[in-house]
């Protein structure tokens, strides 16, 4: 991972001066901070804290894989003199995007059709070329993830010459910046008491690099996986029904999966913004409603990832908002 | 009223996806198709043989025509007009 020295200020972040965004990328000593979530908890559940990954300095999770992904592509020189390609929802690219400019290169983006226009705009402010596409691009044998193919065949066209995939469906480097910062964090922050652990099924670096580092920390932890219906509206989650499992994903750290409808994680994060005050985008919706679920005679302490906050989405929350909050007169 | 031959073809824009494998091509094709007029012909080269399978069909999927293929030297050239005639 990027790091430099810090100020001699020591490690308090309220104190620091950066001299580079990256040093802001959360590591175990400066962690995301985990917020309790009360007021939308059933009485005599978990108590669950939500990992607000959205004060991450591009604004996601994906902010780590990004960073380590890219670190060690540049280490090992594949990055000279290429641009890079990432098929993603948007939270991967625009980290990518910050970080490869930062690192003097260009970004395309394979994108999912879907995705909201807010996302889009970023990136391409960031200065990336954003490629939007259907899932079902091939129109012989329709497989799945056209995003996925269409990068793919980005990076090995032209004898692979002028493009590097990150590829964080299937590089290793995606699980282990959660294995070295999201799970020791938690670990920490939580001083060994979490019980269960909360995510989203994506691109499954998350829910693989935490939940082994916890359960090597303490193999009773309960890891709960978050998986939306086919063809959901959660940008960021995925259906195993419609997308092929990525490489990554070790499905023994996993101890549930709960699959969620759109419509409840919708009206959940709806009552995280009013209840909790929590900007947040639909995967933390779909993700606390999920523990709210699974809690029920459950007790003990929780930890939920909120992936992402609520700005990217407002045209999505718009359209759920529909004439609420508009004068009636 | 004989068929029109290839070399009566008027060309409105032509497309080079030469050295790029599926499915490039057809998200390329897509691309040109989405922003020419009913009537236009895109004229695309390929070298990925896939494309002899996908252009056929992404032509059939958008309701374009198909109006010609010609292999030779390891590339295709395929003719399709924009929603049919113009």
């Amino acid at each position: 991972m990027t790091t430099t020295a810090r100020s001699a200020l020591g490690t308090d972040r309220r104190l620091e001066r950066y001299e580079d965004i990256r040093h802001l990328l959360p590591d175990v000593d400066h962690p995301s901070p985990l917020v309790r979530v009360r007021r939308v908890m059933p009485d005599g559940g978990l108590d669950l804290y939500l990992k607000l990954e959205w004060l991450n300095p591009f604004g996601s999770i994906k902010d780590r894989a990004a960073a380590y992904m890219l670190d060690e592509l540049v280490a090992a020189g594949d990055v000279d003199g290429k641009e890079l390609v990432e098929a993603s929802s948007g939270n991967t690219a625009i980290a990518l995007a910050a970080l490869a400019a930062l690192a003097g290169t260009r970004l395309t983006v394979t994108i999912p059709d879907g995705i909201p226009d807010e996302k889009k705009v970023l990136l391409r402010m960031l200065g990336a070329e954003v490629w939007e596409t259907p899932d079902d691009l091939c129109p012989v044998d329709n497989p799945r993830d056209g995003a996925i193919a269409l990068a793919r065949s980005l990076a090995a066209s032209e004898g692979g010459e002028r493009y590097v995939m990150t590829n964080q469906y299937e590089n290793p480097a995606n699980v282990r910046a959660h294995y070295e910062t999201t799970g020791p964090e938690i670990w920490r922050q939580t001083e060994g008491q979490v019980r269960y652990f909360f995510a989203g099924f994506g691109t499954c670096g998350t829910i693989t690099g935490v939940g082994r580092y916890l359960k090597e920390q303490d193999p009773t932890i309960e890891v709960v996986a978050i998986e939306p219906q086919k063809g959901h509206r959660l940008p960021g989650l995925k259906s195993f029904a419609e997308a092929k499992e990525p490489g990554i994903l070790d499905r023994r750290v996993v101890d549930h999966v709960i699959r969620v409808d759109d419509e409840p994680a919708y009206a959940f994060t709806k009552r995280l913004f009013r209840e909790e005050g929590l900007i947040v985008g639909p995967s933390t919706g779909a993700i606390a409603h999920a523990a709210a679920e699974f809690g029920a005679g459950r007790e003990g302490l929780a930890v939920g990832v909120s992936p992402d906050g609520g700005q990217k989405y407002t045209s999505f929350f718009d359209e759920l908002l529909g004439d609420e909050g508009l004068p009636a007169f | 009223m004989s068929q029109p031959t290839l070399t009566d073809i008027k060309v409105t824009e032509t497309l080079d996806c030469r050295g790029l494998l599926c499915p490039l091509p057809v998200y390329k094709a897509g691309v040109v198709l989405n922003r020419l007029q009913p009537g236009d012909v895109l004229e695309l080269l390929t070298t990925d043989p896939g494309a002899l399978e996908d252009i056929p069909a992404l032509a059939r999927q958008r309701g374009e025509t198909l109006l010609g293929v010609e292999k030779g030297d390891g590339t295709q050239t395929f003719w399709v007009q924009k929603g049919g005639t113009a």
